[in-house]
């Protein structure tokens, strides 16, 4: 057994096709453009935000979720989330949440973030399963070593928090390097690709999100997160004021103010494909210019829409089971 | 980057396919015409392929690349063994005619919108073995698409751009690769490929999928969503046949490294649905690293090609549920008559065994079956790698799993535990075939945790025979013919030390034919008839009898229990009928409830027409129907699912789906459930979860989930019993050969009961090791119900026994012979009072009329199989369809009707309970 931070061949380099002024500006290039975008910001009438903002962000991995009968499912927790040496983590939930936390970030910004593993029995070896879990993420760049997958998968190292599948290869946490570089704006999940098999226990709880937003986005009232998967919709909602995040669980209900701009962020997951619809809602398919009134949406696919809140309204899954299985929550507009 | 590992990979050796398309490289975008010449192959392990006319047939099919507005005419030869077409879903296409076997037909495309297109056989669902292939049509001017760079940039791409492009094929669980190089050039991939490109090269990816829906992810890369402003990272691919097209910078803002690419469906990823695009460093060769092939190391295969691969095709078809690609084609081969084949004589009967050697991979495709299975390993040598291989969730798809260690490897479906697909991993340095790891002296493990199993063991050679005879159809027991036969394959075999069964002469060093497991001309009669008659009419789920004018399998047959003779077969051929499991019937005893067990179908059926009332959906592969006593509402478990449907009384719609697990958790798959004879419970046995589950009625709240299996994995529940009273609950737990009792208020396990005490595992002795003064075994053990007094369990088990349990000890008093695959077991009314209980079998013809306490004195030590009756029709039979094959087999849901057990028994109309005794009219009173 080993205590070791892991990645001695990455200290000093993170991505080499990185730029330099996003990857590490210079501090006057880079107070240069903080004041840029600051006038950009206000002439837009948007609330500006820092460019290229440093994340260091600790999450654990828990069991949670007793069925009471001693069937557990796993979540991630925040631990802490620090924004250019400022603490962000009292907008998340203290204790391990299904969905995981959502975590915002600009373009441009870079995210150093590390995985704890909570689960019993994750120090010791056993031959053929894994009990590491890790932090796949989607959307961002990242080199192999950050990839969160098994060495099976990526050759080189079983990238996880916990005793892997190869043996003697013990690490208590580990780190994965971001860069939320230009182009990569959208929503993504994040989730466990290593708990047990190189399949991960992304569809027993281990999954969040990550929203990138592009530089001068602009804001909403409440942003809502929802997972779909195979027997109900995951989700929580972040409040637009103070970005507080809460609501956790299964077929949440989300509430909007009347007429106040609202962003869905919809991720599937598990094994089924489902139809999102939002009863009596129409949005635009994103990346174009279509009205629609539901998606179809597969496993970790995403679909990012804003409505103006103008009628309560309830969310549902059309997939023949689970409509059935009452997959749905209500949308509060009050 | 780890340069060693990947030039230290010896590169299968592969004939490039030379293709070149005019316009390809082309900058005139003048509209042209392609004369293509396609044939059609079988391929050596019994997949089917196009081939471009005068070269190797290819999975994915050849690449056809056009422009906007071109025109393609296809002169198709079919030079495989059935029907083959030609289908383009989204481009018009004159004829859907098909051509037949030798034959050659023309078919016309006009490439009248830009898009990437599956072009595919066209042969109900068939063409998933292989005829599937790319057609992409590209913009006549302009780009060919864009991708966006590490630094945000979006670049326009042109076919000059392009470094190489791959097209990967998502069927079942199985990718299906080609590389096109800059040039045209196009070299198959096969099966789950790892693509190679070199950092920045510019990679254009053509995924396409026909079958069941995917979602197609590639790590640390994203790309537009065709059509769309959208950056993604993963692309649904709906169920039928879809397609998608990007362009990606190999490594942009990431680096080299081995990218997993795989469906993001989780019950694919466990399924084997991956590979890695390896991105080299600049100076690397890109090369690609070539999956499994059908023309690599199998059986008859060409060891030269290396890693060979064997397709197992999942159907909803008696005998060959797994049924390899060349099944038929192994079956004629083996025939002793069959002069000049490298396997005459080895008399092959089953469809379902392969022999692969080591390296090679095992293929699964769902290509004609309408349920959902999973594909899990049942046994494998002992410390083989990649085992055990299973689904959590059952779905459709496939699997792919590649085997490297010597021996058995037997799958199965957990949720149609009657599935089976063996495959032998042979050392072809060894005399014989080898059935259990040679590195551990030929010994297997089991899904249930037994380890180090000799593959001599009596256990060993009995999961063998229930191999051959369930996937056989030839080794089933045909009281009609008055002979049984069982031949098993003439191939030798290598085992473990010392006895092989009751075989003398086995041993290590040693092969042995199967075939001294024979069964020759053993007399069959179906009996007689119970002297004493039943009360109203049993209805059997005869599933695997095959009629005339519907292509599934499966019937109703109905005996009067007046003169013990069929008086009706339902086939529903207007429905196509699949798969009959399990029934159930309303108050009135007017309606039979029918589940479709491979499918995704519940049917109400006319009692006395057997005319149908209505064919519904419901969720996929419902096993059993009971109804509410208290209200009449139906419920049906969903075994390929997550719960229980509930129909109310009198209407055709489902309601609501009840939840047997908690938000989130792993799916139950419920198979036969009871319900308590208040109403107030619904109690089921959860093969996925290996526990039973206690669920209230009114609200659905869950009361109890109780493991059954103790601290051994896989113990398998498959049916629910309960006590009239509802104060016990029995489970039959499947492979663990044991009978759970539970508590029937709390759900509390009160003792398991071993059914296999009696019977030593490796030397197949039998002792009185319970104590009770009898031999009696009961392997396999599936339905159990409860007679409506109370007094007895009867649990028909697949290996052919019947054993009745004293519910006042809960303990084995005896047991009775049954037929092979024995399944089903229901009581109902004996005439002038008592209780026969039905017991069906699924390879075996007849119904076994068990009467548990033939003189009443509630002493259950003279229970005797009071008689037997055909399942066969007869003249006097009514039918809504002519039986053509495998006549009155596939015994497995039974019903009496009247329904006499306590809570169901009371609400029987007045014209019902005249034929019942004052007992039987209240069955808990007079407990």
């Amino acid at each position: 057994m080993s205590f070791q931070i892991n990645r001695p061949c990455c200290a000093t380099e993170f991505l080499e096709n990185s730029s330099a002024t996003q990857w590490m500006p210079h501090n006057a290039v880079r107070q240069l453009l903080i004041m840029f975008l600051l006038v950009l910001a206000m002439s837009c009438l948007l609330i500006g935000k820092s460019f290229a903002a440093e994340h260091i962000i600790q999450l654990t991995a828990e069991e949670t979720q007793d069925d009471g009968f001693g069937n557990k499912l796993m979540a991630y927790k925040m631990d802490s989330h620090m924004v250019d040496g400022v603490s962000i983590t009292d907008r998340y939930s203290k204790v391990a949440t299904i969905p995981g936390p959502t975590i915002v970030l600009t373009e441009g910004d870079t995210v150093k973030i590390t995985i704890l593993n909570e689960i019993p029995g994750n120090t010791t070896h056993v031959p053929g399963i894994s009990k590491q879990v890790s932090i796949h993420v989607h959307g961002v760049h990242y080199d192999i070593l950050s990839d969160g997958t098994l060495k099976v998968i990526n050759n080189h190292l079983d990238e996880g928090a916990g005793a892997g599948l190869e043996k003697d290869q013990y690490f208590s946490f580990y780190e994965y390097k971001w860069n939320v570089a230009p182009g990569t704006a959208g929503t993504w999940a994040y989730h466990d690709h290593n708990f047990e098999t190189h399949n991960g226990a992304e569809h027993k709880g281990l999954f969040g999100a990550i929203i990138v937003n592009p530089i001068g986005a602009p804001s909403y009232a409440k942003e809502y997160v929802l997972y779909m998967g195979d027997d109900a919709f995951w989700g929580m909602e972040i409040n637009g004021a103070d970005k507080k995040q809460s609501k956790h669980g299964a077929n949440p209900t989300l509430s909007a103010r009347s007429d106040s701009n609202v962003r869905f962020h919809l991720i599937a997951l598990g094994t089924d494909i489902h139809t999102f619809k939002l009863n009596g809602y129409r949005w635009v398919d994103p990346g174009t210019n279509n009205l629609i009134n539901q998606v179809a949406i597969g496993p970790l696919e995403k679909h990012v829409f804003v409505v103006k809140a103008e009628q309560s309204s309830f969310y549902v899954d059309k997939n023949f089971s689970n409509q059935l299985m009452g997959m749905r929550g209500k949308f509060n507009v009050h | 980057m780890n340069h060693k590992n990947i030039s230290g990979i010896t590169r299968p050796i592969i004939t490039v396919i030379f293709f070149v398309i005019a316009l390809l490289t082309s900058s005139f975008a003048l509209a042209a015409v392609h004369n293509i010449s396609l044939t059609a192959e079988t391929l050596p392990n019994g997949q089917l392929a196009y081939a471009m006319a005068g070269n190797e047939a290819v999975i994915p099919g050849p690449a056809l690349f056009v422009k906007e507005g071109d025109s393609i005419n296809v002169t198709l030869t079919n030079n495989t063994s059935t029907q083959v077409g030609f289908k383009v879903p989204g481009l018009p296409l004159p004829s859907s005619a098909k051509v037949g076997p030798g034959k050659t037909k023309s078919y016309s495309v006009k490439a009248s919108k830009a898009g990437t297109y599956v072009y595919h056989g066209n042969i109900d669902g068939k063409e998933q073995l292989g005829l599937f292939g790319a057609l992409i049509v590209d913009k006549a001017t302009g780009p060919l698409d864009r991708y966006v760079e590490a630094n945000g940039n979006i670049v326009p791409v042109t076919q000059a751009d392009l470094d190489k492009q791959f097209v990967l094929f998502m069927v079942g669980s199985t990718f299906w690769g080609t590389e096109i190089s800059s040039d045209g050039t196009q070299k198959p991939l096969w099966a789950n490929p790892n693509p190679g490109a070199v950092e920045n090269d510019i990679v254009r990816f053509h995924i396409l999928a026909i079958g069941p829906g995917h979602t197609f992810h590639l790590h640390a890369h994203r790309w537009f969503k065709t059509g769309t402003n959208e950056v993604i990272d993963t692309k649904l691919l709906a169920d039928g046949s879809d397609t998608h097209s990007f362009t990606v910078k190999a490594g942009s803002g990431v680096g080299d490294g081995d990218w997993q690419y795989h469906c993001h469906l989780i019950a694919h990823m466990e399924a084997g649905m991956h590979g890695s695009f390896k991105v080299y460093p600049e100076g690397g060769d890109g090369a690609s690293i070539v999956g499994a092939s059908p023309y690599g190391n199998i059986l008859l295969g060409d060891q030269s090609r290396g890693p060979g691969l064997v397709t197992f095709e999942v159907t909803d078809e008696p005998a060959s549920w797994f049924r390899s690609a060349r099944g038929d084609a192994i079956v004629k081969l083996s025939d002793p008559g069959a002069t000049g084949s490298p396997l005459q004589g080895a008399d092959i009967k089953t469809k379902s065994l392969e022999v692969i050697y080591p390296g090679s991979s095992v293929n699964f495709v769902m290509s004609e079956t309408n349920g959902v299975h999973t594909i899990s390993s049942l046994l494998w040598p002992s410390g083989a790698h990649h085992m055990p291989f299973n689904q959590t969730d059952a779905y459709r798809g496939g699997g792919i799993v590649k085997l490297d260690t010597p021996g058995l490897y037997v799958f199965t479906c957990k949720v149609h535990p009657f599935m089976f697909a063996a495959v032998i991993v042979d050392d072809p340095s060894t005399e014989g075939l080898d059935l259990g790891n040679p590195q551990s002296n030929y010994t297997i493990d089991l899904a249930t945790g037994i380890k180090s199993l000799p593959t001599s063991s009596d256990l060993a050679v009995r999961l063998l025979k229930t191999f051959f005879i369930t996937t056989a159809t030839a080794n089933w027991r045909d009281y009609s013919t008055g002979l049984w036969n069982v031949s098993y394959p003439t191939l030798p075999v290598r085992i473990s030390g010392e006895p092989f069964g009751k075989i003398a002469d086995g041993g290590v060093g040693f092969a042995l034919p199967l075939s001294a497991l024979n069964v020759k001309n053993e007399p069959l009669s179906v009996g007689n008839a119970p002297a004493t008659r039943g009360v109203g009419e049993v209805w059997v789920n005869t599933q695997f009898e095959k009629t005339a004018s519907k292509f599934k399998p499966g019937t109703s047959t109905v005996v009067d229990t007046a003169t013990w003779t069929v008086k009706r077969k339902v086939a529903l051929p207007q429905i196509n009928n699949n798969n009959p499991h399990n029934m159930w019937t309303n108050r009135d005893q007017s309606i039979i409830f029918q589940t479709q067990w491979f499918d995704n179908k519940f049917s109400m059926i006319n009692r006395e027409t057997g005319e149908l009332i209505k064919n519904i959906q419901v969720g996929y592969s419902p096993s059993h129907v009971v109804t509410l006593p208290t209200t009449d509402d139906i419920t049906i478990a969903i075994n390929g699912e997550n719960g229980i449907y509930m129909i109310p009384a009198g209407t055709t719609k489902v309601e609501k789906m009840l939840p047997t697990q908690a938000q989130g958790h792993v799916s139950a798959n419920p198979h036969g459930h009871w319900i308590s004879a208040d109403g107030s419970k619904i109690v089921t046995p959860n093969i996925g979860t290996h526990d039973v589950g206690v669920y209230a009625v009114d609200n659905g709240t869950i009361q109890a989930r109780t493991p059954t299996g103790g601290t051994a994995p896989g113990a398998h529940p498959i049916a629910i019993g309960m006590m009239p009273d509802s104060s016990k609950i029995y489970a039959t737990n499947l492979l663990h050969h044991s009978l759970s009792v539970l508590n029937g208020n709390t759900g509390a396990l009160i003792k398991t009961v071993s059914l296999i005490a009696d019977y030593n595992p490796l030397d197949g002795t039998f002792a009185d090791n319970d104590g009770n003064g009898k031999l009696a075994v009961g392997v396999l053990p599936i339905q159990a119900p409860v007679s409506p007094d109370g007094k007895a369990v009867v649990i028909a088990s697949m290996d052919g026994q019947i054993v009745i349990i004293d519910t006042a000890t809960d303990t084995i008093v005896t047991s009775l012979d049954c037929d092979p695959g024995c399944h089903g077991a229901n009581f109902g009314a004996k005439e002038g009072g008592g209780y026969y209980a039905y017991v069906t079998s699924k390879f075996g013809n007849r119904l076994a009329v068990v009467d548990v306490d033939p003189n009443g004195d509630g002493d259950l030590k003279d229970a005797v199989i009071a008689g037997h009756v055909s399942l066969v029709d007869g003249a006097g039979t009514a039918k809504d369809d002519t039986v053509t094959g495998l006549p009155g087999f596939g015994g497995q849901g039974v019903l009496a009707v009247p329904n006499v057990y306590n809570g169901w028994v009371q609400n029987l109309p007045a014209v019902w309970k005249e034929g019942l005794t004052p007992e039987q009219q209240n069955p808990k009173t007079h407990h």
